[in-house]
């Protein structure tokens, strides 16, 4: 055979990949080869050194954050599979690895079916907890997906579907609050208001929770600040990652807008 | 409301296509060198292997799947930057190969002994001269000899032949053998041959 009938053979036979007619008359070629000998020690040579190295070039691992923002994405569903959302949840495998403590609980949280419990029957920091794993997961999607809602089209939807007639703050610019969009999200056994909102370019988020109580209180969980109150016998959350000073600002803006 | 129309997607299958984000991450890093970018990348990947889930074939190779749609992506987001693309790189790397003479690489005299050297050589110093190779050498060997997909399937992710898919792998590993052989004889030499891509 000659050598260059040998040249597209060298890789699936340093592999072996080739059958074995073409191995032999490989070999055969190679044993009165020097130079296509050559060559193909060479490349056995690299092949078997990546091979031996394998463990530590594999061992760049993605960072702690990313695989959080992935996970986030999954697990959402539309309206018409609730049922089988609310169903008892399948156990998911928690990615075997270290991460910081609040990204966790934020991973097992959204990965283990969160939204499990009654609502009333939860305490306040569990609650807020849920919420700031929601909160973390819409924003990773609607990173992605860059959705702009009008204050109108929010009004409306919060009225059909929560029976919640609100007006939104009429200039969340003097609060620096940007309207982003609005979601439903699966919550206990029903489903509640999520508006989001940007704070200087941070994540906000206000959760309408309806028929509910809740004593007020600002929270500290996941790294996050939620601020709990209850108006007209719905529960309000607002969440953000930001000084409880600001926190506490936006909530009353909020508040008092809100009727 | 504005509601995101996903599909439904099994927990079994997120767990296992996120058991990938590891090496899928290794990937991106090779195709785009900066670990912020590489992160955007695998980000997008899953995006959109969960919302087109009902188009992956059960019993298929899930990895396989993955990485073919990592590489879209990045073949894509190249395209759209207007920078110099992996295609346009492999293009002419493809050409200039296919132009060389035979054995224009590292052949000619029995070179046995010296290339016992490149044996010692370190994994930093070796992912170091992976990371050196210009892009399509990079990938294929890359996709071949650490994340051990088939030459076919190698093919369906960077849309090429599975003849180009080998002569791309052999080349590449001859431009390594070239630059670790280089420079274990001692200095610190550019390798032969190898552009920045």
């Amino acid at each position: 055979m000659p050598c260059d009938r040998i040249d597209p053979l060298v890789t699936p036979f340093v592999d072996g990949e080739l059958p074995d007619p073409d191995r032999r008359a490989v070999e055969d070629h190679l044993r009165v080869c020097p130079p296509c000998h050559s060559r193909v020690a060479a490349e056995r040579e690299v092949h078997a050194l990546i091979r031996a190295r394998l463990p530590v070039l594999r061992t760049a691992d993605a960072p702690d954050a990313l695989h959080a923002r992935c996970w986030a994405m999954a697990r959402l569903t539309p309206a018409a599979d609730r049922a089988a959302a609310n169903a008892a949840p399948m156990p998911m495998p928690v990615p075997k690895r270290l991460v910081p403590y609040a990204l966790a609980a934020s991973l097992v949280l959204v990965v283990g079916g969160a939204f499990v419990y009654q609502a009333t029957d939860k305490s306040a920091r569990v609650m807020a907890a849920e919420l700031t794993a929601d909160h973390l997961k819409c924003f990773a999607m609607n990173r992605a997906f860059g959705t702009h809602d009008e204050a109108a089209a929010v009004e409306s939807s919060m009225a059909d579907i929560f029976d919640w007639r609100m007006h939104l703050p009429a200039n969340p610019g003097n609060a620096d609050l940007e309207l982003v969009g609005s979601r439903q999200c699966l919550y206990g056994e029903g489903e509640i208001a999520h508006i989001m909102y940007r704070h200087q370019g941070h994540p906000v988020s206000l959760f309408m929770l309806p028929k509910s109580a809740r004593t007020e209180e600002l929270i500290e969980v996941l790294g996050h600040e939620a601020k709990v109150w209850c108006a007209n016998g719905r529960t309000f959350v607002l969440v953000a990652r930001e000084p409880r000073a600001d926190v506490e600002r936006m909530a009353s803006f909020v508040q008092a807008s809100l009727h | 409301m504005a509601r995101q129309g996903l599909t439904v997607v099994s927990p079994a299958f997120e767990a296992e296509a996120l058991a990938s984000l590891d090496s899928l991450y290794r990937a991106a890093l090779r195709l785009t060198r900066v670990p912020a970018d590489a992160e955007d990348l695998v980000q997008e990947t899953y995006l959109k292997a969960f919302r087109s889930a009902d188009r992956f074939q059960p019993g298929t190779n899930l990895r396989a799947w993955l990485f073919t749609i990592l590489h879209n992506t990045a073949l894509n987001r190249a395209r759209d930057r207007a920078r110099d693309t992996v295609a346009v790189d492999s293009e002419i790397v493809d050409r200039a190969a296919d132009a060389s003479p035979l054995g224009g690489w590292s052949a000619g005299t029995a070179e046995t002994p010296e290339s016992m050297l490149i044996r010692d050589t370190l994994a930093p110093e070796l992912q170091a001269a992976i990371d050196a190779l210009p892009g399509a050498f990079r990938q294929a060997v890359w996709l071949r000899d650490v994340e051990e997909f088939s030459y076919a399937e190698i093919a369906t992710m960077l849309s090429i032949p599975i003849g180009t898919v080998m002569s791309r792998i052999s080349r590449g590993r001859h431009l390594l053998f070239d630059a670790l052989k280089k420079s274990s004889v001692g200095g610190r030499q550019p390798p032969v041959g190898v552009a920045e891509a």
